[in-house]
């Protein structure tokens, strides 16, 4: 274990650790392009310098590895100097129009140069003009002017992603970034660049243009998208959620996650939700508050009723609700929506698992406890027979995920009332030609707190980002007022008088007001009360 | 014993001065009002106030009215869309939604933008937070009108109103920087 001094800081190091790893774990500033903790040396931006006592040159701290008794800084005047007239370099050709440029805001050279005042080049030749906008695949879009070669995306395609798309071409002032013959940038992880593109060289498609990134806050959270739960941060505003990134997590995601999962903030979004819970009376809509349409639906639940429940729910969530159910109408009726069971197993290599669902395991966690050990064919033989009167499904979120969903629904409806509890709006339920629907909208992933278990049982807790729509339900609160039943769910207070009146003050009054409006016209409220959100 | 004031005259005394005390008063107060009178009619030059809507003030070139959109030679809107200018707005007023545009060289470019005139407290922050001399604060400012909707003004009225004649041009230029290679 090699001991070193880091800016007068004694520290002591694993064998082999380089030097800018140790100032990152030691929460020293250093400049870097190249260098990402998660790929190769590069060694090419030149800017992360450091000064190592009895050493006449600087050396780079990426590709220094610390030896015994080192002395290290990086805030001489030498290697200020340094860091300097490496600046300029990198601007040579890069185009200083930060104001356009989607990056701004959240770009390392923004940051740097505005830290050593190089606003302006000092090169008398012009700057190279290169291609712009280019399509590099369906969901990368690249700048090649604003490009700083730091091949950081050539080595994600190389080391990460394996599918060797990007490579740099040219020489000298022209090189640039660009695809292999024949080939797009077209691989499940290719947003990935995206993130460690360290200028606005590359630039997501989908979220391009759309929001400037000082209005935008963000929240860690889980992705749902499958049974990997990557540490997901969401970034979202008054006007609804805009893109999500991965977070560095060694033990599950690294510091990666897939383009499928980048989708997963639009099911969150207002326009993708119902807004307020709906039944037909005669062929006509009527709209009414979730948690007052779940409460009027009392008496359709009878011990007649099944109850289908997909892996999208937290383990909280469906630990209560299921376990009200079955203290109610039974634990034969309580049925697990499988989506492709049979790839279930399915992996990638990298992030990606067969299983779409976040939380398969704590479902069958939840089976195991309250010993519920039903089959599906089960709850077809049923529905043919006509033995249930009611069913009740907790539809999944990331319907996406489930090609079977309208095939199901057509089985669904052989049901004579039909309880349909989702988060994200689909037309298929809307235009479903049954006589006894009703739908209750559900809190979405980012509304709310709970666990989700992951395909290696790891149990990962989130809490909730924001809130979209107040008056929505969680699954629980949703089946305890139709159950009637709130047994360790709400605490009893003294003023209301009747069990379900309580219920109802609960479910009114604990929630914030929507704090995402699409309608909104104010959007620098974030910069101005930021604290207040 | 009360004192009494000195100079002022007791109820019921018999001279006559005395009892015309406020008459100088009145005078000097006529006497203001007249020299205003005169002087207003035989120099006119000389008025503060103005024959409001027939006759205007004109205001100094710097003076912060109505906003302007310049354009750019071709007669597109010059303005990129980076909301700095949204951003440095303290009364919140400026809505843009930006795009994408065609010509890869422009890149982006606003589809919407709108400034909400009543919200506006002519501050001037926004012409200054501009990188590209895209928004100016103009020498308008009687602008009146009957709804409020329609003082939430656009791009066609912020850049092509009538009075600009066709638009401002900005002094910033793509292709020149493009030539400099800026």
């Amino acid at each position: 274990m090699p001991r070193c001094t880091i800016n007068g800081v004694e520290i002591e190091v694993k064998e082999g650790t380089t030097i800018i790893q140790a100032m990152m774990a030691h929460q020293q500033r250093i400049a870097h392009y190249c260098w990402h903790p998660g790929l190769s040396v590069a060694g090419v931006c030149r800017l992360c310098m450091v000064e190592i006592e009895g050493n006449p040159r600087l050396q780079i701290a990426c590709n220094t590895v610390i030896t015994e008794g080192m002395k290290i800084n990086n805030t001489s005047e030498k290697v200020k100097e340094a860091v300097k007239w490496g600046l300029d370099f990198h601007l040579i050709n890069h185009p200083l129009d930060c104001p356009i440029c989607d990056q701004a805001g959240e770009c390392g050279l923004q940051e740097q140069y505005m830290e050593f005042g190089k606003y302006d080049p000092e090169m008398a030749e012009p700057k190279q003009k290169k291609r712009k906008v280019v399509d590099l695949g369906p969901r990368v879009v690249l700048d090649s002017e604003r490009c700083i070669l730091c091949s950081r995306c050539v080595r994600f395609t190389d080391e990460v992603s394996k599918s060797y798309e990007l490579g740099i071409f040219n020489r000298g002032d022209r090189s640039e970034i660009g695809t292999h013959a024949g080939k797009t940038l077209d691989n499940k992880y290719s947003l990935n660049t995206v993130d460690i593109c360290p200028v606005g060289a590359l630039t997501s498609r989908d979220f391009r243009f759309r929001q400037r990134v000082w209005y935008l806050k963000d929240q860690n959270t889980i992705c749902n998208g499958c049974s990997t739960g990557c540490h997901i941060k969401v970034y979202f505003n008054k006007e609804g959620f805009f893109r999500v990134k991965p977070v560095y997590n060694a033990e599950v995601n690294g510091y990666w996650m897939c383009d499928e999962g980048r989708d997963i903030y639009r099911f969150a979004n207002k326009e993708n939700r119902w807004q307020q819970g709906w039944y037909r009376v005669d062929g006509n809509i009527v709209e009414l508050k979730p948690a007052e349409l779940a409460q009027k639906i009392q008496s359709l639940v009878t011990s007649q009723s099944a109850f289908v429940v997909t892996g999208q729910f937290t383990c909280e969530e469906l630990d209560r609700a299921i376990g009200m159910f079955v203290k109610k109408v039974g634990a034969s009726n309580v049925f697990h929506w499988q989506n492709e069971p049979e790839r279930w197993n399915d992996f990638d290599g990298i992030l990606l698992r067969g299983d779409r669902n976040p939380n398969t395991r704590g479902l069958l966690e939840v089976f195991q406890k309250l010993q519920i050990n039903t089959h599906w064919d089960q709850l077809i033989q049923k529905l043919q027979q006509g033995m249930i009167e009611t069913l009740i499904v907790a539809a999944p979120e990331g319907v996406t995920w489930y090609p079977d969903f309208k095939e199901k629904l057509s089985i669904f409806s052989k049901a004579k009332n039909l309880i349909w509890l989702q988060s994200v709006k689909r037309k298929e339920v809307e235009e479903l030609p049954h006589k006894s629907l009703y739908v209750i909208p559900l809190k979405s992933y980012v509304e709310k707190n709970g666990t989700f278990i992951n395909y290696a049982g790891l149990r990962q807790s989130f809490k909730a980002v924001t809130t979209v729509l107040h008056e929505t339900l969680t699954l629980d609160q949703a089946l305890g007022l139709m159950l009637g039943s709130w047994e360790g769910l709400i605490p009893v207070t003294q003023n209301a008088s009747g069990v379900t009146a309580n219920a109802m003050t609960l479910v009114e009054t604990e929630r914030p007001k929507d704090r995402v409006l699409n309608e909104t016209r104010k959007r620098n409220e974030f910069i101005f009360q930021r604290g207040r959100l | 014993m009360k004192a009494e004031p000195k100079n002022f005259p007791q109820s019921g005394a018999s001279s006559a001065g005395v009892g015309m005390w406020y008459l100088t008063g009145i005078l000097g107060g006529l006497k203001i009002t007249l020299t205003h009178l005169l002087r207003n009619l035989f120099f006119k030059k000389k008025r503060i106030t103005l024959n409001y809507p027939e006759e205007k003030y004109t205001y100094s070139p710097r003076f912060k009215g109505n906003h302007v959109l310049t354009v750019k030679k071709d007669g597109s809107l010059r303005c990129t869309a980076c909301m700095l200018c949204a951003t440095a707005c303290p009364a919140e007023c400026i809505t843009i939604v930006a795009a994408e545009h065609d010509d890869p060289r422009v890149e982006k470019y606003p589809i919407k933008y709108e400034i909400d005139m009543l919200r506006c407290v002519f501050c001037g922050f926004c012409e200054e937070a501009c990188p590209v001399d895209a928004i100016r604060m103009g020498p308008e400012w009687q602008t009146p009108d009957l709804a409020d909707g329609n003082f939430i003004y656009d791009i066609k009225r912020l850049a092509y109103r009538p009075q600009l004649k066709g638009g401002v041009l900005s002094v910033v230029d793509d292709e020149e920087r493009h030539q400099a290679g800026i």
